[in-house]
C-alpha cells in the first residue's frame, strides 16, 4: 500500500481483534507504519498493547482481523514462521535463554535465515560449517550498537549479565533475525536516565540502518523524542493516532490517561 | 590501581587453583575438551590389560568379574548420556526412557535368535534396531509432546508401563474384543522368561597383537566406543544451531518460538535421538548378555539412570559419565553388606542433593528456578500473557506483577 507520504507500508493491521472469553482485550485495531519510521504505542497499562504485539508476532491468534507484513498475511502462521517473514521483537519482562552465553543468544537470532543438519554438523559438512561461520560472523555485527557494553562478554552465560545487559542481548538477538520489522516491548523499562538515552540512540541508530521500528513505551518524553508518529490505545481500542505533538495535546489521551476530570480541567 | 592485585593474583594462581574457581560450568568446559576426553579414552580402554596384568602376577583373580563390572559401567554411562540429552538439554521430561532400551534390545533378540527363527546379519539387525525404535519414537512423541513439563512426564511414564506389560504378555497371540490376532503358537516376546540365546555381535574372538579377547571385554570396548561416539555427536550438537536451539527451548519455550525457532520438531527431534540411542544400547546389551530380559523395561531402571544423569548434573556430560560410575561402582563394592548399601547409596545422593542440588558437576538446579522471570515466568507461556494483559487488573496489581518480573514501571519523570 502507498501511502500518503510515499512510503509503503511495512505492517498493516486492519481490524485485528482479540477476545478472552468475555473479554476484548484488542478490538478492531487498525495501524500502519511505513518503511523506515519509528511508531510509539502508548497507553495505560492493560490497554492491549502487548496484546497487540503477541498478535503480531504469532504467540496469539487473532480472534478476527488480519496483519500483513509487506503485503504478507501473517495471521494463522505459526510464530517461527512470522520471525521467517521479517519480524523480530523484543519482551517486556526480558526473556534472554539465561543458560546460553551472550554469544548463543545472539546466535539464537539467526537461527531462522541457516541451515543445519544432525549429521552436516557431525561431519564437518561444508554448507553446515559455513552457515555456522556466517551466523557467527553476524553476531559481530549485531553487537555493533553495543560493542563496547558486551564484547567483553560474549561469552559469559546471560544470567549473569546486569539488567541493562539483558536488554542488549536480547535487542542484539532480534538484531541478528535480519527483521525487516523490529518490535519493541518498552525497550526503557526499569532503565536508569543515561540508559534511557542511550536507547532512544539506539532506536534511532537502527532506524538509519535501514530498519521499521514499531514500539510500546511508557516513558513519555522518550516517545516524544524518537517517534514519527504515536498511536494511543485504551480499552483496546485506539483513541488517537498522529504526530507526537497532535496526540500530546489531544483530549482523549489525557483523560484515558488521568480519568475525566483530569481533562476537562 | 586497585584493580592490580587481582590480575596479578590469577596469573601467577596455580592453574589447578584457577580451574577450581571456574566453578562447574568451568570443569565441564575443561572435561569436554578433546585433550581430557581422548586421553580418558584410551586409559579406559586400556584398564582391562592393567586387571589382566595384576591377576597374572598376584593371587588376585577378579578380571572377569571387574571387565564384566566395567562394561555394565560403560552402559550406564551410555544410558546417562543420552537421557541427558532429552532431559538435560531439551528439558523434556521423559519417564519412558528406558522403554526405548527395552525395544532395542527385543528388536534386536527377535531377528537374532531363533525365537521367530530369523538371523539377519548385523548391519541388517542394526537398521531394524533403529527403524523400530525411531517408530516407537514417533508414535509416543507426536502426540505426547505437544504436552508440558508434568503432563509429558505422565504420558511417557504410562507408555514405560504399557510396554511393560506388552512384552510380558506377548508370549501368545494378543486377543481384543473375542478376535486372535496371529496364529496360535505366536510367542513375540516369551513372556517373563524373555529371549534367550540371542546371537553375539560376529566379531573376532582373538585378535594379532592382541591375542584372544574374552567376551566381556569386547563389549566393554563396544560399550566405549558407543560412548565416544555419543559423546563426539552430542558435543558437536550441543555447540551448533541444532543444540543451541534445544537449551533456548529449555530456557524460554516462548521466546525460543518467537525468534524463529520450531520448538515441536526440535523437541522431536531431542526426543527422538535419545530414544534411537537407548535402543542401540540395548541391542548391544542383548548381545552381550545373549538375553532380552522383561527387566530391561523396568521403571526402577529408568529410576536409576535418572539418578545418575541428577547426580552427575543435568546438562553435564562429563556428570553423567560421573554419576553412571557412582552409582554401579560402589554398590558393587559394598556387596556384603546386601541390602544396607542401598541405604548408603541414598543417604550419599540426599547429602549430595542437599549440597549441591544442581548435582555434581551440572549447572542448571532442578529446583525451581527463581532468577530472571520471577513468579510470571513460572505460569504457562499462554497465561503469563494473559494474567499482564487483563484489563479487568487494576495498574496496581499489574505494576506489582511487572515488579516482581523485572519490569519495573517506576517512572517519575512520567507525564501524558
Amino acid at each position: 500500500m502507498e501511502t500518503v507520504t510515499g512510503r509503503k507500508a511495512v505492517l498493516e493491521l486492519r481490524g485485528l481483534t482479540r477476545r478472552f472469553g468475555g473479554l476484548t482485550a484488542v478490538d478492531r485495531f487498525d495501524v500502519h507504519v511505513n518503511e523506515g519510521e519509528i511508531v510509539s504505542l502508548v497507553g495505560p497499562n492493560g490497554a492491549g498493547k502487548t496484546t497487540v504485539f503477541n498478535l503480531i508476532s504469532g504467540v496469539l491468534k487473532p480472534t478476527a482481523g488480519s496483519a500483513k507484513l509487506l503485503g504478507r498475511e501473517l495471521t494463522g502462521l505459526p510464530a517461527h514462521r512470522i520471525t521467517h517473514h521479517g519480524i523480530a521483537r523484543t519482551f517486556q519482562n526480558i526473556r534472554v535463554f539465561p543458560q546460553l552465553t551472550v554469544r548463543e543468544n545472539i546466535l539464537i537470532g539467526t537461527h531462522h535465515w541457516t541451515r543445519s543438519g544432525l549429521l552436516g554438523s557431525v561431519t564437518f559438512w561444508p554448507p553446515t560449517m559455513r552457515a555456522e561461520r556466517a551466523a557467527q560472523a553476524e553476531v559481530h555485527s549485531a553487537i555493533d550498537l553495543f560493542r563496547e557494553r558486551l564484547e567483553a562478554r560474549l561469552d559469559d552465560p546471560a544470567f549473569s549479565l546486569s539488567y541493562a545487559n539483558r536488554r542488549r542481548t536480547e535487542m542484539a538477538r532480534a538484531l541478528a533475525a535480519r527483521p525487516k520489522l523490529l518490535l519493541l516491548d518498552e525497550p526503557a523499562a526499569g532503565m536508569n536516565p543515561y540508559e534511557r538515552i542511550e536507547v532512544a540512540g539506539l532506536i534511532r541508530a537502527m532506524r538509519d540502518r535501514g530498519l521499521t521500528i514499531f514500539l510500546i513505551e511508557h516513558h513519555m518524553p522518550l516517545v516524544m523524542e524518537i517517534s514519527d508518529r504515536v498511536v494511543v490505545m485504551d480499552h483496546g481500542v485506539k483513541i488517537a493516532e498522529g504526530l507526537p505533538k497532535e496526540v500530546h495535546s489531544n483530549p482523549r489521551v489525557v483523560e484515558a490517561y488521568l480519568g475525566r476530570r483530569a481533562a476537562s480541567a | 590501581m586497585s584493580a592490580q592485585p587481582a590480575t596479578l593474583d590469577t596469573e601467577t594462581s596455580h592453574p589447578l587453583k584457577r580451574l577450581w574457581d571456574a566453578g562447574p560450568a568451568g570443569w565441564n568446559n575443561a572435561l569436554t575438551k578433546p585433550s581430557v576426553l581422548v586421553p580418558f579414552f584410551i586409559v579406559a580402554a586400556l584398564i582391562p590389560f592393567a586387571l589382566q596384568y595384576v591377576e597374572d602376577n598376584s593371587s588376585w583373580t577378579g578380571t572377569q568379574f571387574w571387565t564384566f563390572l566395567l562394561a555394565n559401567c560403560a552402559m550406564y554411562a551410555c544410558l546417562a548420556v543420552a537421557l541427558n540429552l532429552v532431559v538435560g538439554y531439551a528439558g523434556l521430561l521423559n519417564l519412558g526412557f528406558i522403554a526405548f532400551f527395552g525395544i532395542g534390545s527385543y528388536a534386536y533378540a527377535l531377528v537374532a535368535s531363533n525365537q521367530i527363527h530369523q538371523h539377519f546379519p548385523f548391519w541388517a539387525a542394526l537398521l531394524v534396531v533403529i527403524l523400530v525404535t525411531l517408530a516407537f519414537a514417533l508414535l509416543v512423541g507426536i502426540p505426547a509432546l505437544r504436552l508440558r513439563g508434568d503432563y509429558l512426564a505422565i504420558v511417557t511414564l504410562g507408555f514405560g508401563l504399557i510396554m511393560n506389560d506388552l512384552i510380558l504378555n506377548l508370549d501368545r497371540p494378543p486377543v481384543l474384543a473375542g478376535h486372535q490376532f496371529g496364529p496360535s503358537g505366536l510367542n513375540l516376546t516369551g513372556g517373563t522368561n524373555g529371549l534367550h540365546n540371542v546371537a553375539p555381535f560376529p566379531l573376532p574372538t582373538s585378535l594379532p597383537l592382541l591375542g584372544e579377547i574374552p567376551h566381556s571385554r569386547m563389549y566393554y570396548w563396544i560399550f566405549l566406543g558407543a560412548l565416544a561416539l555419543s559423546i563426539y555427536g552430542i558435543l558437536r550438537w550441543r555447540h551448533s544451531r541444532t543444540g543451541r536451539a534445544w537449551v533456548a527451548i529449555r530456557d524460554d519455550e516462548l521466546a525460543a518460538r518467537a525468534m524463529g525457532v520450531n520448538t515441536f520438531k526440535y523437541r522431536l527431534l531431542a526426543f527422538c535421538i535419545s530414544a534411537v540411542m537407548a535402543g542401540i544400547f540395548g541391542m548391544i546389551d542383548a548381545a552381550f548378555v545373549f538375553n532380552a530380559y522383561p527387566d530391561n523395561f523396568a521403571v526402577q531402571q529408568t529410576v536409576t539412570v535418572f539418578i545418575m544423569v541428577i547426580l552427575g548434573g543435568l546438562g553435564s556430560l562429563p556428570g553423567a559419565i560421573l554419576g553412571a560410575i557412582a552409582f554401579t561402582v560402589p554398590p558393587y563394592l559394598m556387596q556384603q553388606l546386601v541390602s544396607y548399601k542401598y541405604l548408603i547409596v541414598a543417604v550419599a545422593l540426599i547429602a549430595v542433593m542437599v549440597l549441591r542440588p544442581e548435582g555434581l558437576l551440572g549447572t542448571v538446579s532442578i529446583r525451581p528456578r527463581k532468577t530472571m522471570g520471577g513468579t510470571v515466568e513460572l505460569l504457562t507461556a499462554e497465561s503469563t500473557i494473559e494474567a499482564t494483559e487483563l484489563p479487568a487488573v487494576t495498574d496496581t496489581e499489574v505494576a506489582d506483577l511487572e515488579a516482581q518480573s523485572g519490569a519495573i514501571v517506576e517512572d517519575p519523570e512520567w507525564k501524558p
